[in-house]
């Protein structure tokens, strides 16, 4: 038998529940693997072999009984304070809502999933914990703020991870690095104990590597059934500038291949009001940012302090005119899925840059991958609406590329059918590919 | 020192966040370019953009 680990997040409950795999070893040689494979890209810098085990014992038997997640550092857990990929505990140890409803469904946490500092960044390059790189090449970038998490998963670690998404935060770690990730609708979960209970724009995510495995963790998390659509032909809305257009044509190139072996019926779409996005999340999010205290402050990286600073000196009246858009703009959201069930454009508009310069070049020009992944994936956060970023091949750089998927409030089905209907029509090509260091 | 140096290092030392010429420096970069972007913010027509209540977990009501 291969490694277990090497199954996928239903197969590994599967197994466990016919009694071919004992949840013990499963956890013992999870964590083992972490120690052996996780040097060159510092996703899961925490393991709990203690913990871990005790949790086993009082698992119950619910539908991830015994099968090991990590969970980011943004999720405070009984035994340890979350940290937000900082030095010191900023949420005192507590079992979070997001914890607690994986906990119930028997899940087991084997260790910390490494993030970019504070969350406030969309390549992982920066944490107290050390850089995060990408399993399809280490000396680039793994994503954030979730790299941890979309790292651990692609290498064969674990098998799911629980994340948060602010900014793309779920869904642009999981393009990078050629996994499944699913962020959930503004507000569906618990937020006690979780850092996202600071913001509006934050949800949390799941990591997976694929959308049936997605499905798994996103119904424990939600604690409903997620059940499958009857099939019938999805209808999606492309938004062309600046969502398709400004991106690296190789990107955009397998995109439109995966909408067409789809079989989608793909209408052109206009959104009202998305030229204003950019400026209404950058208001909101500056105003939202809360400094810690000064002595933790003392402790960040110079660009985390430097933007914190910055938010400081931000004047309140972007806040209710920000407002204004942000209304707007869900009205002409909630307008556009009257006719679309899905929204679909490229998730990160390059491939992971490197991570001794994580800078981009697209068709405007060369700027920090910031900027242009948040222009991708931040109206979701804005509007509260769920998204999905799902692998749609690799890059001629030999890295992954992914396409995200955005739905109406509420329709995380609709997202993972979608996804799981992919899959089947290109016959797992994309969602089954192995990076080097997991093979 | 400049006036932007001298409004910052008021704020934070209200909350007793202590800075270096190299913290102001890179804060004074982020500032100028977040108030760039937002300026379109302050250009908005407010009658185009109407006040209206927000719930993040639904769709908003269209009628």
């Amino acid at each position: 038998m291969s490694h277990p680990q090497d199954l996928s997040l239903h197969e590994q409950a599967a197994a466990i529940a016919r009694g071919d795999l004992d949840p013990t070893e499963l956890i013992s040689t999870t964590l083992l693997r972490i120690v052996e494979r996780d040097g060159p890209i510092n996703s899961t810098p925490v393991v709990f072999e203690k913990e871990s085990m005790a949790m086993l014992h009082d698992a119950p038997r619910g539908a991830l009984y015994g099968v090991p997640i990590t969970v980011k550092d943004m999720f405070a857990l009984p035994w340890r304070a979350a940290r937000n990929g900082s030095e010191r505990d900023l949420i005192s140890a507590t079992a979070s809502g997001p914890f607690r409803r994986l906990r119930d469904a028997g899940a087991v946490v084997v260790g910390i999933a490494n993030q970019h500092e504070l969350g406030m960044g969309t390549t992982g390059a920066i944490s107290a914990y050390g850089p995060m790189g990408n399993p399809w090449n280490p000396a680039t970038c793994a994503g954030g703020s979730s790299g941890g998490s979309a790292a651990a998963v692609s290498a064969r670690l674990v098998a799911g991870s629980l994340a948060s998404d602010s900014a793309g935060s779920t869904r642009l770690p999981a393009s990078y690095c050629g996994v499944v990730g699913l962020k959930l609708t503004y507000g569906s979960v618990p937020y006690d104990g979780y850092f996202g209970a600071s913001t509006t724009f934050s949800a949390p995510g799941v990591i997976a590597r694929d959308a049936r495995d997605a499905r798994l963790l996103a119904e424990a998390l939600l604690d409903r059934p997620l059940a499958s659509s009857s099939g019938a032909p999805l209808r999606v809305g492309v938004v062309r500038t600046p969502f398709w257009d400004d991106v690296d044509p190789e990107i955009a190139v397998a995109c439109e291949s995966a909408l067409r072996d789809a079989e989608w019926n793909v209408v052109e779409l206009q959104i009202e009001h998305l030229e204003l996005v950019g400026a209404a999340v950058l208001g909101r999010l500056i105003a939202e940012a809360s400094p810690p205290s000064a002595d933790v402050m003392a402790t960040l990286s110079r660009p985390t302090r430097a933007m914190l600073l910055a938010s400081m000196l931000a004047p309140a009246r972007v806040v209710p005119r920000a407002d204004r858009v942000r209304a707007a703009v869900r009205a002409a959201l909630a307008d556009a899925f009257g006719g679309v069930d899905l929204i679909a454009w490229p998730c990160t508009p390059t491939a992971a840059p490197p991570l001794s310069n994580p800078w981009v070049s697209l068709p405007s020009g060369q700027s920090p991958a910031d900027g242009p992944n948040m222009r991708q994936a931040a109206i979701a956060n804005l509007c509260g609406i769920p998204g999905i970023a799902v692998p749609v091949g690799l890059h001629s750089l030999a890295l992954p590329m992914g396409l995200q998927l955005l739905a109406a409030w509420g329709q995380e089905s609709v997202l993972l059918d979608a996804a799981q209907h992919l899959e089947y029509a290109t016959q797992r090509a994309y969602v089954d590919l192995i990076p080097p260091l997991a093979r | 020192m400049g006036d932007f140096e001298n409004w910052a290092n008021a704020t934070f030392r209200q909350s007793h966040i202590a800075v270096d010429d190299d913290d102001l420096a890179f804060v004074q970069l982020i500032y100028v370019s977040t108030m760039t972007r937002l300026g379109v913010l302050d250009r908005l027509n407010l009658d185009d953009f109407p006040s209206r209540a927000i719930d993040l977990r639904r769709a908003p009501d269209l009628t």
